[in-house]
């Protein structure tokens, strides 16, 4: 645990910010204690007190208005406690998710995925969830609780010695022995609940993804035995967690009905040297019953400490990763004037695989020049153009622009590459905004150009709210092809030297993919372009085409060159455009 | 919060009946609590000894245990109906999930079928754990107590009584206004947290145009706005839970304090008093329950009316079954007569009165514009969908409504673009519609798909684990291990195909034709496709637009009738033409 808090950089700093309002909300958290407690005890000495018949109502007005103020005062001390915890609490989840957003940050890149995305996202954003609870419904009502048992313990040691052992032994069982005992049963079982939830996850996919197969294969008996293979085992492990639970919290509660009856014992041993002293016996009693509401929930309040505990290891894992990642490297400076990019006899090895995944790949592609790379999947394509964007650094030989190597330039490469992948990412906002990202100091008139040059404005200006239009979830949904479209409109604003086509046809059919390789080599006519693909639609406007296997070029040279020249090539030509041969 | 639906699940009547007697002795044992306890207090409060409260303390605490262990076997019994109820939906909905097929995932989507199966039965079993229970307490435990404090003090008892009708009538005025806010907020929540996560989808094309750096500032923004807006809806969402507690605690209050002016007036005890003193938390007590967890509640809720939704669509099933298809062969028929779906009553999509004749090992294209109708034809073929409610088919002369039935889904085959590899080994994929099959004839299948390389060249050969958490494998070894499943199982004479090359690098396709052409020879295929070099190697070609078949026959043919088939080649065909 301690070595747990030492290594962390995501809960504890931030306990150190906005300490006034954190102090706050404690107060008001231990006040609302007290003031519950405070009502019983009063309202049990006022009527002890009354039964008393003093003559005169004025001798128990201070209890009835203490009765009163603690009456009201625990529900509005509590009302504002909820307001500034949360209000702290939300504080902190906006610098954490800045902090979140800074760390990917240096691990995003050009090309490529570092992260398994849509996954990693949504379990990274559950994480700061997860905290915004640690601290509302665990750190907040264990500080509490604790603050209020040690003030209360203080108290009665000034009025009974005995009274404030004896309660001392208790709240440690109800306060901290047996919380312990729930996070080590719960952390156990949650782990072992884990593992069966992800496979139960697997189980239903292959049985949903895989349906049609199912279905078909007519084993209906087989295909609900897969999708709750493991319900029974979970069904088990979640019960006895369950029975723990209902087992501990009847045990607290017995602890609670030992406190009365320890109550009312030394009430009666200690409180009857006379009436006036008695008069308490029945304040002490009560005031133990609001002690169920407030001291029984700190064990609940800890059962999720394994689950918080997994994300804060998990973010903490994170940055420890990627504020190392950043290179030192000094930044090169480079003026736009690209002559030509070069690959010497370059080799990358994943430092995780046994073999190199590219060997000895040389070429050049001089400004204006277009090149077209295949090969099938899993042959480093995508490896080759993160080769070349400088997003990682070859194992083997250089890649140059000009003369300087790729990896200098960082922040400088996204003023020479764009890139154009198989799902370009649009964001939840307008049309116009989405092309705008390419360069913000474009104006309405240039944005629109672009969009017409790919010929989208037709379109759009069908549409009601025209170029403000947003897309996906509030507004119109795009098609594959057009959704390309506008990351083209994007590019062309961008106005980048080089731009890296990384597979933007794949998925689409063949007719609106013809429609738009014709687009790009419209538009793109003055660039420099390298391009993977996987089939020859479109290669015969390109200058070079190699072909990739098993991590070297196997084929190399102009379309027209291998149509003439090598037989292989002629033969996945034919195949492709449907001759007969 | 209480749906109807609830009163339909097996046994609840049953735990009704359970509870609703638990909770009449647990409102008498808590009775019993307070009135022992202010016994024994009475007595301590005279200054008898403490050997005179023996037996009440102890009562005291026998009726304060009884108390929560009924707590303790209600949540055992509530449990385990809701396990059992649960268990059974989940049941049910795999059911529905594999009559449906195919269209199931199509309209749902994969990801929420899992999502329901695991969180929403999850959830739905959370409410039925406490909306049981919580609402027959409210409906039970108060009123109990209401009668014992009148009995004993009547005063009290009014004021008790009073108190609820106001905190309810605070509860609707503020819940109303509360919860219309906080449902908003719950969404304004999630479509923050969409935001966020679409925002760190989009980093590396926000890096790709240099600002990146940028965005980190208004990230930081969004989400003190999205802070400051969630603290003005707290302010009321919170009042709900405020009023109750304010009218609780306060009503306490006001009890202690009539009860102590009637004490000095003489005209009440300190036993009543103190009886209805404990009592009147416990009285509040389950409408404070019943308060909370409304988010929970709420969810679970929710997810059962959508879990009922699914269950209570129609799955596609024969009405007419064929009893005399035996297998398909080069004598078979396959007659579609004015064949007719539609997806929706209110638009066209779908597929309108089409009509062809299929005789023995054909090869047959089906070949359109993207929605055109091709994957609705060979979903209607392969049985997935249910067309209209006539005669739509005719095989072998037998008439029937519709293919979805086993008789005719275990003579087929399916590949689509991307062939599902189930976790499991090598063997049990290509095994999947025999699992009895002998290893010999496993062995010898993947050797006519081609797969004799890919298999030796793996240390674990045919017993390699595949599929997720196991070996990748690429498009085209997907591709052959499909075609191994479909050889293994010699009943299965009809392949359906969708564009099962479309994706794959030319080389790799270009070999997979070498392996697929043979294998067609003696079956009836259907290949949806819109690769040239497929349509050339087929025998009858369908070319259906907006729904429509608009031409059939064999593909020479139809190139010289310069119609829609040659159209479509053209323009498929694009390059060449047009720059």
């Amino acid at each position: 645990m301690r070595n747990f808090f030492n290594k962390d950089t995501w809960i504890k700093p931030y306990l150190k910010k906005d300490k006034k309002l954190l102090f706050t909300a404690f107060s008001l958290g231990i006040v609302t204690i007290i003031c519950s407690i405070g009502l019983m005890f009063v309202a049990g000495y006022l009527i002890s007190r009354s039964a008393t018949r003093p003559y005169n109502i004025l001798i128990v007005y201070i209890p009835v208005i203490l009765a009163q103020a603690f009456g009201t005062g625990r529900p509005v001390f509590q009302y504002l406690e909820q307001l500034t915890s949360h209000n702290w609490v939300l504080g902190v989840v906006s610098k954490l998710r800045q902090r979140l957003y800074i760390t990917l940050e240096k691990g995003a890149d050009f090309v490529g995925e570092r992260f398994k995305l849509g996954n990693l996202l949504g379990v990274l954003s559950d994480d700061l969830e997860h905290l915004e609870d640690l601290y509302l419904k665990t750190i907040f009502p264990i500080i509490t609780s604790y603050v209020t048992g040690i003030i209360i313990i203080i108290l009665l040691g000034i009025v009974s010695i005995p009274y404030a052992l004896f309660m001392f032994v208790c709240f440690a069982v109800i306060l901290l022995v047996m919380p312990i005992i729930s996070v080590i049963i719960f952390g156990k079982a949650k782990k072992y609940e884990k593992n069966l939830v992800a496979n139960n996850y697997q189980n239903l996919t292959d049985a949903t993804l895989g349906v049609t197969d199912w279905m078909i294969s007519g084993r209906k008996t087989d295909f609900i035995g897969e999708g709750t293979k493991n319900d029974q085992k979970l069904a088990k492990s979640r019960n006895k967690v369950d029975h723990f639970e209902w087992n501990r919290d009847f045990a607290l509660r017995g602890m609670i009905g030992i406190i009365i009856v320890g109550s009312i014992i030394w009430g009666n041993l200690y409180l009857n040297d006379s009436q006036s002293i008695s008069n308490y016996i029945a304040a002490f009693v009560l005031g133990v019953f609001p002690l169920l509401d407030t001291f029984i929930p700190v064990s609940q309040a800890m059962e999720n400490w394994p689950i918080y505990k997994e994300s804060v290891n998990r973010l903490n894992g994170l940055s420890n990763k990627l504020d190392k990642a950043e290179n030192n490297d000094n930044e090169a400076n480079f003026d736009n004037n690209i002559n030509s990019i070069s690959m010497n006899d370059v080799s990358f090895k994943y430092a995780d695989d046994n073999s190199a995944i590219l060997n000895n790949i040389s070429l050049n592609v001089k400004q204006g020049q277009k090149l077209a790379i295949i090969g099938p999947s899993g042959v480093g394509k995508t490896t080759l153009l993160q080769l070349l964007l400088g997003s990682i650094n070859p194992t083997k030989g250089e890649v140059k622009l000009n003369n300087v190597k790729v990896t200098t330039l960082k922040n400088n490469r996204s003023n020479i590459f764009s890139v154009l992948d198989q799902k370009p990412f649009l964001f939840d906002t307008t049309i116009i905004n989405n092309v705008m990202i390419g360069n913000e100091q474009a104006t309405f008139a240039e944005a629109k150009q672009a969009l017409a040059e790919v010929g989208l404005a037709d379109y759009i200006e069908t549409l009601p709210k025209q170029y403000d239009t947003d897309i996906d979830e509030s507004g119109i949904k795009l098609s594959g092809g057009q959704r390309q479209r506008l990351a083209i409109a994007r590019i062309l604003l961008q106005d980048n030297p080089i731009v890296l086509l990384d597979e933007p046809t794949v998925g689409l059919d063949p007719i609106t993919e013809n429609n738009l390789i014709n687009t790009l080599n419209r538009v793109l006519k003055n660039k420099t372009i390298i391009w993977v693909t996987h089939h020859l639609q479109g290669l015969s406007t390109m200058d070079e085409v190699i072909f990739l296997q098993k991590g070297t070029i196997q084929m190399d040279g102009s379309p027209d060159e291998l149509y003439k020249n090598n037989e292989k090539y002629r033969k996945l030509y034919q195949m492709d455009q449907g001759i007969e041969n | 919060m209480f749906n109807k639906k609830l009163m339909t699940i097996p046994g609840i009547k049953k735990l009704i009946i359970k509870i609703s007697i638990l909770a009449v002795i647990q409102a008498l044992s808590i009775i019993a609590e307070a009135w022992f306890l202010s016994r024994a207090l009475v007595n301590a409060w005279m200054l008898k000894k403490v050997t005179a409260s023996i037996y009440p303390m102890l009562f005291f605490f026998i009726a304060f245990i009884i108390r929560y262990l009924i707590t303790r076997i209600e949540n055992q019994i509530t449990d385990n109906f809701s396990d059992k109820a649960s268990n059974d939906l989940k049941r049910a909905l795999l059911e529905k999930t594999f009559e449906l097929g195919p269209q199931s995932v199509a309209k749902l989507g994969s990801g929420q079928i899992i999502t329901i199966a695991l969180e929403g039965i999850d959830q739905i079993k959370n409410y039925l754990n406490l909306i049981i229970l919580k609402t027959l307490n409210l409906a039970i435990i108060p009123w109990i107590i209401l009668v014992a404090v009148f009995f004993v003090n009547a005063l009290s008892g009014l004021v008790l009584l009073l108190v609820f009708p106001i905190i309810i009538y605070f509860m609707i005025i503020l819940g109303i206004a509360a919860r219309k806010k906080s449902d908003q907020q719950y969404l304004n929540f999630s479509k923050m947290s969409n935001n966020f996560i679409n925002t760190l989808r989009g980093l590396k094309t926000l890096k790709l145009f240099g600002l990146s750096k940028i965005y980190g500032k208004n990230i930081f923004r969004v989400s003190e706005n999205y802070r400051k807006s969630t603290m003005e809806v707290l302010k009321i969402a919170l009042l709900s839970t405020f009023t109750l507690d304010f009218m609780t605690t306060i009503s306490i209050a006001i009890v202690a304090v009539i009860l102590g002016v009637r004490l000095i007036n003489g005209s009440v005890l300190l036993f009543p008093a103190l009886f209805a003193l404990i009592t009147a938390p416990d009285y509040f007590l389950p409408l404070r329950d019943y308060g909370n967890d409304y988010h929970a509640t709420l969810d679970g809720k929710n997810a059962l009316d959508h879990l009922t939704s699914i269950l209570n669509t129609t799955s596609p099933a024969a009405q007419k079954q064929l009893n005399n298809f035996n297998s398909w062969n080069q004598q078979s028929t396959l007659k579609a007569d004015h064949l007719s779906f539609k997806y929706d009553k209110e638009n066209n999509q779908g597929v309108k009165d089409v009509s062809f004749n299929l005789t023995g090992n054909l090869k047959v294209g089906i070949v359109g514009q993207s929605g055109s109708g091709k994957s609705t034809m060979l979903n209607l073929l392969g049985g997935w969908l249910q067309p209209e409610d006539k005669d739509n088919f005719k095989i072998n002369g037998e008439k029937t409504d519709s293919l979805a039935q086993f008789a005719w889904q275990k003579h087929l085959s399916y590949i689509p673009q991307n062939p599902y590899l189930f976790s499991g080994t090598i063997a049990e994929n290509i095994a999947f519609y025999t699992p009895n099959a002998s290893k010999d004839d496993i062995k010898k299948a993947a050797e006519s798909a081609g797969l004799s390389e890919f298999i030796n060249s793996l240390k674990d050969g045919l017993d390699t684990i595949i599929g997720r958490g196991g070996r990748g494998v690429s498009g085209g070894q997907a591709q052959r291990i499909a075609l191994a499943r479909v050889l293994l199982d010699d009943k299965r004479e009809i392949i359906l195909l969708d564009e099962p090359t479309a994706h794959l690098d030319i080389e790799t396709e270009y070999e997979l034709k070498q392996t697929m052409l043979p294998i067609f020879k003696n079956h009836l295929v259907i290949f949806a496709t819109h690769r040239l070099h497929w349509m050339n190697e087929m025998d009858y070609i369908l070319v259906m637009e907006n729904g429509k078949l608009v031409e059939q026959g064999k593909p020479k043919d139809l190139l010289k009738q310069s119609g829609k088939y040659r159209q479509l080649v053209d323009e498929i065909g694009g390059e060449n033409n047009n720059a």
